[in-house]
């Protein structure tokens, strides 16, 4: 049962208030170019405006028998817009994706900084991944509410100045609608969907859930025939999701539809004034002008009815990628201590993951001499993997000292403490990557010679010359499928290139059948010879070499005869 | 159909307006002339508003029920093929690969689906309409259109293939670098702690923005073809604007039919908007089809490779489920060869053996030497390439996978748990089982014992969100579930490879008795197997090596 390190608990804090305003002030150093974005697509924005209203213009008063407009100005318009809008989006694009690569960036640093903290074990692979797609999902907040916001805002001022020239009602009517239609039903629409966020992404996990379960349980599903019963049970998940959408996404359209007869009460009121049937007779041209910006203006505020809708999922996004950077990291502020040495000592250490959950340690007293070979054995649940987090500094103790070399783990510089642990466990993770990449983690400088070096003392050198690219063989998807237990030797190779003078092993043999477990066991005594090797299992398979063995009960440990 | 019905209805509805717009202004700029009519335009206005508002919305609701449907079938499909593949398939993919693929990609094709199928189906449609309508008002102006919106198609085409092979061959680039993220993001705790994190975020960053570069590199051909799409729109607007303001500047107001062909001249303008409405849409849904033919290609490998099991059902299939109760089941390898891939060599060469009926053999040999290979191909996941197997002197391949699994039952190195309870996970099995049955399963299991200190006794809900098992107690559930199968033949692989030396003698006194008078095969390392005494087969790089009181067939 050796997962990941378990994180500490209660590292997670309240949600932050406003998760939207901490994204947005992350991209300040983008400022500059998300608002020169802004501003040439208002810039394109009121082209596009001005070419419709002056193409009324031109043919209402052509109707009048004056020409008010040169057609030299209607076709710079027409340019004008075409290129400003090309400009505009490749603008906004660009400063958009600059401003998301800073954002990955920031998050890997923050997770980094607080996987030292447990996140990164605690979370798990597929929850990491629904968050790299909320990093995505961010875009929509500047490319699809920012922007065309910022447009309605500049648009409704105009409107109203237009059409006061002919009197406060009209521009009080004409106003408003486009308010509504821009500022008021996107809105409502954000409110609308967001009551039921968390009803959607609960039944988005449990499709998930049930799909997971289909797919992982393939060999128990057909060694007790029961592929239809597991069919009709990811379908019912998929159905209670799929009606969820359907509701949500009707509200949308019934929204949009509102936000469509905004756009044309407005119109009605042009010709009603045009007519002359109400708010007192409108000039025919300033009419002809005033509609076709109507039409120019409201087919922005259209898309933001479903901007309105996407608000709650974007907001979504924000919280969780703010959340998952802003853990805390418990690691205390390192010194610049040089540890003599690499012996190891806990005194009278204690740890608890919560303040209600019973200690995993008290009064924890043990040594492991520099070079030494240990074991450190225990049931389930009798704190090993917490012993490799105390160690790995992942988290710190509440009590006694856990000293290398002399110096206080706590004193040390996070690059002095890494240099000195090498980790292999089940959850070590192989890269899609070469196999050079891979290896080149453990080392960055190192040579071909002691990459293959390294390989052959991982006994797997002979299956990667067999490969057709050997050391460029491609890992993960599409690449080299090497086994299980191939894979491990891999990542042992990786953990014997590193420099690091104490080697951490946290059931390396875990997921491995038991042959091929005692072969990488055996392999190790081979290996580390001048490195302290600090075994934790459950159990010994026998071939282990050991100076001595540790055995975890009740919170202590207690040295045994190797 | 009905969504270009509905489409070509609203735009139908749009020039009406267009037309009772014309009327309002051609009005109001030549004093004096039918403004009686006024009124009753700007009443149609307002209904053919209302009535545009709810086919707008019909619409919208029908092409989010035609994505969910559609979403529906593809999940289906993609499901199916999952299932007829089988295990063989977990060799070549990972199962969050599989997840990924049947919930996120389809979840993804929403847009495709919602969006870029209702603007295909009316793109050539709606412009064709209004092009109609413009025919028969303005034949100028519809002159104008047509150039104009055919020059659309030319310069997608001129811009066309060369740069969407290039978009093509980015978006790989761009799935890759993303894959690269998520990729170290999942492995981010193995970057921490060999102590590589700001290396890693560096060269992430210069990897963000390669990804940037390659992106506005698509993105700068894709707005070239809208940028098209935009110059053709102004052209026609200024075309129309122009032309026909010229022809009404020189007849010189006042002369007759004015009133006329000053309405036709505006209506026409109007329609340029809604004639290029349809083709803005679908310009904006394509990025919605550049996903979808990623996620086709995902498809594409999920359902190509391994051709789905189809069982040749003979007669001898159910005749020999019927009989086995009685008699139990005798296994036979008659000289059978496997090769997961040939390139690595067989798995199992000339492998011949036989057991007879209600007897236990032992199959022993390191990792690697064929003994899970011939468990799978016991149960069914895998076929031999050459020799056969029969069960009872029946051919396995002549059985249908139902009737097999009726006559198997087995228990593996770590069991799946289900998300739900413990009383589910064991039903499983068999989901008509009776209380009493599911009792004496549990009892026989042991899983009574450490259920009562659970909250909810058999009803805890394990696995995801609920309390997890320990490996023991796992593959107790495992065992129970073979009590409730209650089939003549057991397969045992591996089943205590996970477990402390205590709990694995506790599992391996229950496989003794659930042993009892059914033909067990037990693949396992020398120790678990001298627990059960007696035949046992010796197996090496996938070949017999040496048989002890086990008839080589």
């Amino acid at each position: 049962m050796s997962g990941p390190l378990p994180g500490p608990a209660g590292a997670q804090p309240a949600m932050p208030a406003m998760p939207l305003l901490q994204i947005l002030s992350l991209w300040r150093r983008r400022g500059p170019g998300l608002a020169a974005g802004l501003a040439a697509s208002l810039l394109a924005f009121l082209a596009g405006i001005a070419l419709l209203g002056v193409a009324g213009l031109r043919l209402a008063s052509a109707g009048a028998g004056v020409l008010l407009v040169s057609a030299l100005l209607l076709r710079l318009l027409g340019v004008g817009r075409v290129v400003l809008r090309y400009g505009e989006r490749l603008a906004t694009h660009d400063a958009m994706f600059r401003a998301l690569a800073d954002l990955r960036v920031w998050f890997f640093r923050r997770v980094a900084r607080s996987a030292a903290g447990g996140l990164g074990h605690r979370r798990s692979g597929d929850l990491l991944s629904r968050l790299v797609g909320d990093v995505e999902a961010l875009d929509g907040l500047y490319l699809r509410i920012a922007v065309p916001l910022a447009g309605a805002a500049v648009a409704l001022p105009l409107l109203v100045m237009l059409a006061l020239r002919h009197g406060a009602w009209l521009a009080l009517s004409v106003g408003s609608a486009f308010a509504c239609a821009a500022f008021l039903l996107p809105l409502l629409a954000a409110v609308l969907v967001r009551g039921d966020a968390g009803a959607l992404s609960g039944r988005n996990a449990g499709l998930r859930v049930a799909v997971l379960d289909l797919v992982g349980g393939l060999r128990e599903i057909r060694a007790f025939n029961a592929e239809g019963r597991m069919l009709a049970g990811v379908q019912a998940k998929e159905a209670s999701l799929l009606s969820l959408q359907l509701r949500l996404a009707r509200r949308t359209a019934i929204a949009g539809a509102l936000s469509f007869l905004c756009q044309q009460a407005a119109v009605l009121a042009v010709l009603a004034a045009a007519a002359g049937l109400a708010f007192g007779r409108l000039g025919a041209i300033d009419a002809a002008v005033l509609l076709f910006v109507l039409i120019a203006a409201f087919e922005l505020a259209g898309g933001l009815t479903r901007a309105g809708a996407l608000a709650g999922a974007i907001t979504h996004a924000a919280a969780r990628v703010v959340e998952a950077g802003a853990a805390a990291s418990p690691a205390p502020a390192a010194g610049h201590a040089v540890p003599q040495g690499s012996a190891l000592r806990f005194r009278d250490v204690g740890y608890r993951w919560q303040p209600d959950r019973p200690p995993v340690f008290e009064h924890l007293t043990l040594e492991i001499p520099q070079g030494s070979r240990v074991a450190v054995l225990g049931p389930s649940g009798a704190g090993k993997s917490t012993l490799a987090a105390l160690l790995l500094r992942v988290v710190a103790p509440q009590g006694g000292t856990i000293t290398l070399g002399g110096v206080e783990l706590a004193e040390l510089d996070e690059a002095v403490l890494r240099r000195h642990f090498t980790w292999l466990s089940q959850s070590t993770h192989l890269f899609e990557d070469t196999i050079r990449g891979n290896l080149l983690l453990g080392r960055p400088d190192a040579t071909d010679d002691q990459l293959w070096q390294a390989l052959d003392q991982a006994a797997i050198g002979d299956v990667v010359r067999a490969l057709p690219e050997r050391l460029e063989s491609w890992l993960g998807e599409g690449g080299a499928g090497l086994s299980g237990g191939q894979a491990r030797r891999v990542a042992l190779a990786r953990a014997l290139l590193s420099p690091a003078p104490i080697l951490i092993l946290d059931e390396p043999g875990a997921g491995l059948d038991a042959a091929t477990e005692q072969a990488l066991l055996s392999t190790l005594n081979q290996v580390a010879a001048g490195r302290t090797v600090i075994l934790i299992a459950h159990r010994l398979t026998g071939v282990e070499r050991l100076d001595r063995i540790w055995r975890l009960a009740g919170g202590h440990a207690t040295a045994a005869a190797a | 159909m009905p969504t270009i019905l509905l489409g070509l209805a609203a735009t139908g509805l749009a020039a009406g307006q267009a037309w009772c717009i014309a009327t309002v202004l051609a009005h109001a700029l030549l004093p004096g002339t039918g403004a009686a009519a006024d009124l009753s335009a700007i009443a149609a206005f307002a209904v053919l508003a209302l009535l545009r508002a709810l086919l707008l919305a019909v619409g919208d609701g029908r092409a989010a029920a035609g994505s969910g449907a559609s979403r529906r079938r593809l999940r289906g499909e993609a499901l199916s093929a999952i299932l007829a593949q089988g295990p063989p398939l977990l060799r070549r993919q990972s199962t969050g690969v599989l997840g990924a693929l049947v919930v996120d990609r389809i979840e993804a094709l929403d847009g495709f689906f919602g969006r870029w199928i209702p603007a295909a189906s009316l793109a050539l449609a709606s412009p064709a309409l209004i092009l109609a309508v413009a025919l028969a008002v303005q034949p100028r102006a519809a002159l104008v259109l047509l150039a104009c919106g055919l020059a659309v198609p030319v310069s997608q085409a001129a811009f066309g293939i060369g740069a969407a092979v290039a978009a093509r061959r980015q978006f790989v680039a761009m799935g890759r670098l993303q894959a690269r993220f998520l990729d170290r993001v999942r492995g981010i705790a193995t970057i921490v702690l060999a102590g590589r994190a700001e290396d890693e975020a560096r060269r992430l960053g210069s990897a963000a923005d390669e990804l940037r570069r390659l992106t506005m590199r698509v993105l700068r051909v894709a707005f070239l073809s809208s940028a098209a799409l935009d110059c053709a729109f102004a052209v026609a607007l200024v075309l129309v604007a122009l032309l026909d303001g010229h022809v009404l500047l020189h007849r010189g107001p006042g002369s007759p039919g004015d009133a006329a062909l000053l309405r036709r001249s505006l209506f026409a303008l109007l329609l340029v908007p809604e004639f290029f409405q349809p083709l803005r849409a679908f310009a904006l849904a394509y990025q919605d089809r550049m996903q979808a033919a990623g996620a086709a290609d995902a498809f594409h490998t999920l359902s190509h490779g391994v051709a789905p099991v189809t069982p040749a059902a003979s007669a001898g299939g159910p005749v020999l489920v019927r009989t086995v109760a009685a008699h139990g089941v005798s296994v036979a390898f008659e000289r059978v060869s496997f090769a997961w891939d040939p390139s690595r060599g067989p798995a199992l060469d000339d492998v011949s053996f036989r057991i007879p009926a209600r007897e236990t053999v032992v199959l022993v040999g390191p990792s690697g030497s064929g003994k899970s290979t011939i468990v799978e191909m016991l149960l069914g996941f895998v076929t031999p390439d050459g020799g056969r197997i029969t069960l009872n002197g029946a051919d396995l391949a002549s059985i249908v996978p139902d009737a097999l699994a009726q006559m198997t039952a087995w228990v593996g190195q770590r069991p799946l748990l289900f998300a739900g309870s413990i009383r589910e996970n064991v039903l499983f099995a068999r989901p008509g089982a009776s209380e009493a049955e599911l009792g004496q399963a549990l009892r026989a299991a042991a899983i009574d014992g450490f259920a009562a200190g659970l909250p909810d006794g058999i009803d805890t809900r394990i696995g995801e969100g609920g309390y997890g098992l320990s490996g023991g107690q796992a593959q107790r559930v495992a065992i129970a579930r073979a009590y409730l199968r209650d089939a003549p033949l057991l397969l045992l692989d591996e089943p205590t490879a996970h477990l402390d030396p205590g709990t694995e003698r506790e599992i391996l006194d229950s496989l003794r008795r659930l042993a009892v008078g059914r033909t067990v095969l037990l693949a396992s390392h020398s120790s678990a197997a001298h627990a059960f005494s007696g035949r046992r087969i010796d197996l090496s790089h996938g070949r017999v090596v040496q048989l002890q009181g086990v008839a080589s067939a």
